[in-house]
C-alpha cells in the first residue's frame, strides 16, 4: 500500500502556520551571547545566539537597526526583543530580532550616556579647563591601587625612562560601591603634597570593574582638583567620564607614565643641542665681529695714525699762509695809500694854501670897500642922527630937536629951529 | 641659578638661543647672555647627572610614607 506523503515544502509550511500561531513566539526576550555576527550588503544582519548548551540563529532586518545605540560584535551578551519564525526555504527557525540590548550593563551604558551628555554640556569637558601637563615633574602623585597591575607598571615606566622625579602612590579601591569615595578622598588627599601631576586610573577590567571612573562625583572631582591630572583607565578601547574630564587621557597605565614624564635621554639630547646651538651661534657672533674689527684696522689711518696730524698740520700751514698773506696785503695797501697822501701836492706845498687863501682876502676886502658908508661921506655927503637913529625924513624931527650930522672928519651938534 | 627648577631652566636655555640667534643683541649683552646660557647647561646636566633614582612611597591617610616595593 503506497503511503500518503507530503512534500518538504508542504511541511514546512504547515509547521510555520503552527508556530505562527502560537503566542509564546511571538513577542519574546532571548538572553545570549552572539556570535557569526554579518552584515550583508542588503543592510540585514545574521547571527547565531547562543548559551552554554545550545545556540539559534537569528537576523535583524536593516529597518529594526536603526533602533540599535552601538554595533553587536560577537562575544557580546545581549538580550534579543523579536519572535520566532520559520524560514520556509531551509527549513529552520530563527530569531527574528526587532532591538538588541546589551545585557546586565544596559543600564549602566544608558547612565554613562546620560552623565556624559550632562556634563559637557555642562561644560566639564572643555579644552579651556584643560591644565598642561608640566614637562619635567618633580614629583608625581598616582591615584589607584597599590596592590594592583596598574601602579606597577606606572612605576616601572617612570624609573626607566626618568629617574628624576618622586613618585607618590595614594592607594585606594578601584572597584566596587566603595571605590568612588574613596577616589575623592585620595584625589583630595594628594592635593595637600606638592605634586607635579597627578594620575588617576586603574588596569583593565569589565564596564562594571572601571564604573567607579563613570561617576559623577568623581568626574567632579578631577574637574576641580588644582594638579593637572592623568586619566589611565582600563585598555585603549575603554573610556570613561575620568577620561573626558581629565586634563589628559592615557589609554593605559603605562602610556600615563610615559605622558607624565619625559625621556632622560631625550632631555639630554635636547641639552646637548642647545648647547651646540648656543656656542655656534656665539662662534658666528665673535667670527663675524673680528672681521669686522680687521676690516678696520686694516684701514689707511690706522696703517700710519701719523697721517692723522699730517692733515691737519697741513690744515695749519694753509691757515697760516692764508693770514700771512691776508695781513701782508692789508699793510702794503695801508703804505700805499700813505704814499700817495705824502705824495699829494697840497702836502708837498702849504704856501700855495696860503697865497689862495690871501688872495681870496684881498678879494673880499675889495668888495668891503665899496660898500663901506664911509667912502661916501669922503664924497662930501653926511649923515644926521638923532638919539643915535639915522633921521631919514623930516618928520623924524621937530622943533628944538638936538641933531649929530657926521661928517668924514667928525660931528656937527645942531639944534633944530 | 640653582634655585630655578628644571623645567625654568630650560626654557631659559631656550630663550637665550633664540635671543642670540636673532642677533639683534648687543655683542657685550650677547657675551653675557652666553655666559648664563653656559651655566645653565651646566646646572642642568648636573642635575640630570647626580638625578637619584626615582623612590616610589606610599602615602598612607596619616601622612606616613612608606616606601612603595615593587616586588611585594
Amino acid at each position: 500500500m503506497e503511503e500518503k506523503h507530503l512534500t518538504v515544502s508542504q511541511i514546512n509550511a504547515y509547521i510555520n502556520k503552527k508556530m505562527k500561531f502560537d503566542v509564546n513566539l511571538k513577542n519574546i526576550y532571548v538572553k545570549g551571547e552572539i556570535s557569526n555576527y554579518k552584515t550583508y550588503s542588503s543592510g540585514h544582519s545574521y547571527f547565531t545566539l547562543k548559551d552554554k548548551k545550545s545556540q539559534i540563529s537569528g537576523v535583524m532586518f536593516k529597518y529594526n537597526k536603526r533602533s540599535l545605540k552601538f554595533e553587536p560584535k560577537d562575544g557580546m551578551k545581549v538580550i534579543i526583543k523579536g519572535k520566532i519564525e520559520v524560514y520556509e526555504k531551509d527549513g529552520k527557525y530563527q530569531l527574528y530580532a526587532t532591538r538588541i540590548t546589551e545585557d546586565g550593563i544596559g543600564e549602566l551604558h544608558i547612565a554613562f550616556e546620560q552623565l556624559k551628555k550632562k556634563l559637557k554640556k555642562e561644560g566639564l569637558f572643555d579644552d579651556v579647563h584643560k591644565k598642561q601637563i608640566p614637562a619635567f615633574p618633580r614629583k608625581i602623585g598616582v591615584v589607584t591601587a597599590s596592590t594592583g597591575a596598574a601602579i606597577k607598571d606606572i612605576i616601572t615606566t617612570i624609573k626607566r625612562r626618568y629617574p628624576y622625579c618622586e613618585i607618590l602612590v595614594f592607594s585606594t579601591l578601584v572597584q566596587g560601591d566603595q571605590a568612588a569615595p574613596q577616589i575623592i578622598r585620595q584625589i583630595r588627599h594628594a592635593q595637600e603634597y606638592d605634586l607635579d601631576t597627578l594620575i588617576v586610573g586603574r588596569g583593565g577590567g569589565s564596564i562594571e570593574d572601571l564604573w567607579p571612573f563613570n561617576e559623577e562625583s568623581v568626574a567632579r572631582e578631577i574637574y576641580a582638583c588644582k594638579i593637572p591630572i592623568i586619566s589611565a583607565v582600563g585598555h585603549e578601547i575603554d573610556y570613561t567620564i575620568s577620561d573626558f574630564v581629565a586634563d589628559l587621557r592615557a589609554p593605559t597605565p603605562t602610556a600615563a607614565a610615559e605622558l607624565a614624564v619625559p625621556e632622560l635621554k631625550e632631555i639630554k639630547n635636547t641639552i646637548k643641542q642647545i648647547d651646540e646651538k648656543l656656542i655656534k651661534t656665539m662662534e658666528n657672533r665673535i667670527a663675524h665681529n673680528k672681521n669686522r674689527l680687521d676690516y678696520i684696522a686694516k684701514k689707511q689711518i690706522f696703517k700710519n695714525p701719523e697721517s692723522i696730524y699730517e692733515i691737519k698740520e697741513m690744515h695749519l700751514d694753509n691757515l697760516i699762509n692764508k693770514i700771512e698773506f691776508t695781513s701782508k696785503n692789508i699793510i702794503t695797501k695801508n703804505k700805499n695809500q700813505l704814499q700817495q697822501l705824502k705824495n699829494s701836492f697840497i702836502l708837498k706845498n702849504p704856501n700855495e694854501i696860503i697865497k689862495r687863501k690871501k688872495e681870496s682876502y684881498y678879494r673880499n676886502i675889495d668888495k668891503l670897500e665899496v660898500l663901506n658908508p664911509l667912502l661916501t661921506l669922503k664924497r662930501g655927503y653926511s649923515i644926521a642922527e638923532k638919539d643915535g637913529e639915522i633921521i631919514s625924513s623930516v618928520d623924524d624931527v621937530k622943533v628944538g630937536d638936538e641933531v649929530k650930522i657926521k661928517l668924514d672928519d667928525g660931528t656937527i651938534n645942531t639944534k633944530v629951529i | 641659578m640653582e634655585k630655578l627648577s628644571f623645567e625654568e631652566s630650560i626654557e631659559q636655555l631656550e630663550d637665550i638661543v633664540n635671543k642670540l640667534e636673532n642677533g639683534d643683541v648687543p655683542l657685550d649683552e650677547a657675551i653675557d647672555e652666553f655666559e648664563k646660557a653656559m651655566e645653565l647647561v651646566k646646572v642642568c646636566n648636573e642635575k640630570l647627572n647626580n638625578a637619584e633614582e626615582s623612590i616610589a612611597k606610599i602615602v598612607k591617610d596619616n601622612d606616613k610614607l612608606i616606601e612603595f616595593n615593587i616586588n611585594e
